[in-house]
């Protein structure tokens, strides 16, 4: 994979080098830095053109941002720039599909019958199984397995739905 | 200790030059305006709180501030308090609390209206009163055109309460510099002042507003981690809910006056429940844990507030440095008690709750004004922004906190053959359905050629500024037809409302001071005027008749005075009125004070007092005031 990153894309614009396994402490402080010296603020009494400039520039940085700082993001930039798409309609894999689907039929169930308990015990479960995929990420970008990390990243945007669904439920009840 | 980024040269230079700038905090209940000067911010005026409170007198001028607030007294309808709440609303998002009011809305699901002694106003226009007040003051004080302001807004403000509190601004003259967010205003007031460094809460708890913001204060950085709320939340719903439980009659009973009064006893029970455990009396008793006990909905859902921006900010609470308090309902000790043991610490509170919000915007607007910058922030888009789809279905272009500014683009097809236009519906919120969230405005992108279903290609961007206020653009690829649009007319005024407003505002500016203290004065002698009758009629046994005649001699004399456009000789009619009634104003204070002692319950004494006192008062601060101005000019 390229490792080097041209200055219009998030990478490049933070500083960082274009790899997944970035430590989350290196690209906040990067943020900050960067921000230090684009914030629009620091540009409030300079010229009107300069002031358009650097709130394209701070707009650039915090979209930037938002896509690197958190690991599941960052995997779907990083998939994409090496030419890998992830579509609307994307199928999972027979094994996964199977597993889900009986979890979601299993939280419907509690949601019906407001077991609120077993809700927060279903997404403790799926919480970690997440956390195990994500874990798992790094090797995989080190390996160039795009294949394999698009199929993780599928399975994730299930898995979020599946804890957003989880939030919901427990937000009803409180 | 905190980073310098200009050289000390360079500052001294932009010192000299800088613009004269302040920070407003535009609250439900009070106002405050702050300014920096060397070095340090500080609250302007010697009683520098202004109660959000606006009297409209029936020749169309208005008093704000405490003034006004006397007058809610004897002319609750032409009052109008915490209009902060209706500020950037539909109609029908205030039908939990219409009733309740003790004002009358009309307008429309897109913008709500006042109704006042016959007019009516948008609360854009109302807040612009006291903003007016709050410009005023701090040019007095600091001797010359205010040119720039920041103005706090509650950090879960959405679009659309954004965008009316900076029209509200620009209605008022002045140069809007920037909308911050409370919570984001106090931390850094705290932050510079105590040198702070790590992560804390702030806990914002205003009359009206409930904000909750998690930010990391690093060297240079301030930046808000994540942000929730609930800008319908505040001490006025508590006073509504002490007055349904203790005063239920007067709060069924339609009467708005009625009504009025009974949340303002609530209040003043609340306020007394701050410093002490009981209050004594057989219907307006209470102690602290019936406080507790009907404030508990309210705290549960600030509870609610509190654990999701945890969750989203990915921290528990043992992971914050400090919790800080903000806003007047924090002072109370059961909204202490509950802080305390939500966050399982001690809060911090010795920065004045009530000033905090006003010295930090204060701090970012000198910094906007070419000021040294100790700080760069970083705040946050407080509700998800996103478009609606095919079966009322909302797609998120921008998340609920993301950095500011930021921006989104996402590309959009048809969904039948031929279609020519495309409708784009923007909203807010994190419902997902469309029905479920803000409408922020919705827009058409025509003239697309027919193509089948699926093959056009409709772009969508999204743009948000430092202030987040959002603009929308559209564009169709294959034809290149463009379309864009500022949110913004939806909740506030329509461009050309503003615009006239303006207008209007500008020739009012223009008029020469005469024709300003002769509108002053006249508004101050209708009110007078108004007391002095009431008195006259309500304490007619305490008339003698030398007092009355000399009173209503003084009073016709003012009333012809007001005809004409020499403000001196109103105001010398002012001060004569006020010598003639001193002898039965003296006489009202004694009864009020006598009252006090004769078993009348403590409220009720304080009621009176207040009330002979606002007559006196009134008259002695307007020639205090005209004395001040002889003086300076």
């Amino acid at each position: 994979m390229e490792r080097a990153s041209s200055s219009n894309d998030a990478f490049g614009l933070l500083g960082l080098p274009a790899q997944f396994d970035l430590d989350p402490a290196v690209i906040e402080q990067a943020f900050f830095d960067k921000s230090k010296e684009l914030h629009p603020d620091r540009f409030a009494s300079s010229p009107a053109a300069e002031r358009v400039a650097a709130l394209s520039r701070s707009r650039a940085l915090n979209d930037a941002y938002q896509v690197l700082k958190k690991p599941v993001p960052r995997a779907e930039y990083l998939l994409e720039r090496a030419g890998v798409k992830i579509g609307d309609n994307e199928q999972l894999e027979p094994g996964f599909l199977e597993d889900v689907l009986e979890m979601r039929e299993e939280l419907a169930e509690a949601r019906v019958a407001k077991r609120i308990s077993h809700i927060g015990e279903l997404r403790t479960e799926m919480a970690a199984r997440r956390k195990n995929i994500v874990d798992e990420l790094p090797q995989l970008f080190q390996a160039n397995s795009f294949e394999l990390i698009k199929q993780r990243l599928i399975l994730l945007r299930y898995i979020d739905r599946y804890l957003e669904e989880c939030d919901a439920a427990l937000d009803e009840d409180s | 200790m905190l980073m310098q980024i200009s050289e000390p040269g360079e500052s001294q230079v932009k010192e000299a030059c800088k613009p004269r700038v302040v920070g407003i905090d535009l609250g439900t209940t009070n106002s405050l305006v702050a300014h920096v000067e060397d070095g340090g911010p500080f609250v302007i005026g010697d009683d520098p709180i202004v109660p959000s409170v606006v009297w409209y007198a029936p020749s169309g001028g208005t008093l704000v501030g405490r003034k006004a607030q006397q007058m809610a007294v004897e002319e609750p309808g032409r009052t109008l308090a915490s209009v902060k709440r209706l500020i950037g609303r539909g109609i029908k998002d205030l039908d939990s609390v219409r009733a309740m009011l003790p004002y009358e809305l009309v307008g429309d699901e897109r913008a709500v209206r006042v109704k006042v002694g016959g007019r009516e106003l948008s609360p854009v226009e109302v807040s612009a009163e006291i903003l007016k007040e709050l410009k005023t003051r701090a040019e007095q004080q600091l001797g010359g055109a205010i040119e720039g302001a920041v103005i706090t807004v509650p950090a879960y403000f959405d679009d659309a309460q954004r965008q009316a509190t900076r029209d509200a601004g620009r209605l008022a003259g002045l140069e809007v510099m920037r909308l911050m967010a409370e919570p984001t205003a106090a931390a850094v007031a705290y932050g510079l002042d105590r040198g702070s460094k790590g992560v804390y809460a702030v806990f914002d708890l205003g009359g009206g507003t409930f904000d909750i913001s998690i930010l990391k204060l690093v060297e240079g950085v301030f930046e808000v981690k994540a942000t929730g709320g609930d800008s319908a939340l505040g001490g006025d719903d508590l006073d509504r809910s002490i007055a349904q439980e203790r005063f239920a009659a007067d709060m069924t009973s339609g009467d708005r006056h009625r009504i009025g009064k009974a949340v303002a006893r609530a209040r003043t029970l609340k306020e007394q429940l701050t410093s002490i455990e009981l209050v004594d009396g057989q219907v307006d008793g209470m102690s602290r844990d019936d406080l507790r006990r009907i404030a508990q909905p309210l705290l549960d859902k600030c509870a609610k507030a509190c654990r999701r921006v945890l969750k989203d900010a990915e921290l528990a609470k043992e992971d914050l440095d400090g919790v800080i308090l903000v806003g007047g309902s924090t002072r109370s000790p059961v909204v202490r008690d509950f802080v305390r043991v939500l966050f399982g610490r001690e809060p911090l509170s010795d920065l004045d709750p009530d000033q905090v919000v006003a010295l930090g915007a204060a701090v970012q607007a000198d910094v906007l004004a070419g000021g040294k910058q100790e700080v760069v922030l970083l705040d946050v888009v407080p509700l998800s922004l996103g478009v609606e789809m095919m079966g009322g279905v909302v797609e998120k272009l921008i998340h609920r906190n993301t950095t500011i500014p930021c921006g989104a683009t996402e590309t959009f097809t048809t969904y039948a053959d031929n279609q020519t236009g495309f409708d784009i519906h923007v909203l807010q919120g994190e419902r997902e359905t469309a029905d479920a969230c803000r409408s922020l405005a919705r827009f058409t992108l025509r003239g697309i050629p027919p193509m089948i279903a699926g093959l056009a290609r409709l772009e969508v961007t999204f743009l948000i500024d430092a202030d987040g206020l959002l603009k929308v653009m559209a564009k169709e690829l294959t034809t290149g037809k463009e379309s864009s649009i500022e949110v913004k007319p939806s909740y506030g005024l329509s461009d050309e409302e503003v615009e006239r407003m303006l207008l209007e505002s500008f020739e009012y500016a223009e008029e020469d001071l005469a024709k300003r203290n002769l509108a002053v004065e006249r508004v101050e002698a209708e009110r007078i005027l108004a007391a002095t009758r009431q008195a006259f009629v309500v304490d007619a046994a305490l008339l003698t008749d030398d007092v009355r005649t000399a009173g209503e001699q003084a009073m016709t004399a003012l009333e012809t005075a007001m005809k004409g456009d020499d403000y001196v000789a109103i105001r010398h009619a002012v001060e004569a009125l006020d010598v003639a009634t001193k002898p039965f104003a003296q006489l009202r204070m004694n009864r009020a004070i006598e009252a006090g002692f004769r078993g009348k319950t403590l409220e009720e004494a304080e009621a009176t007092v207040s009330h002979a006192h606002g007559l006196d008062a009134a008259h002695s601060e307007a020639v205090r005031r005209a004395d001040a101005r002889e003086g300076g000019g």
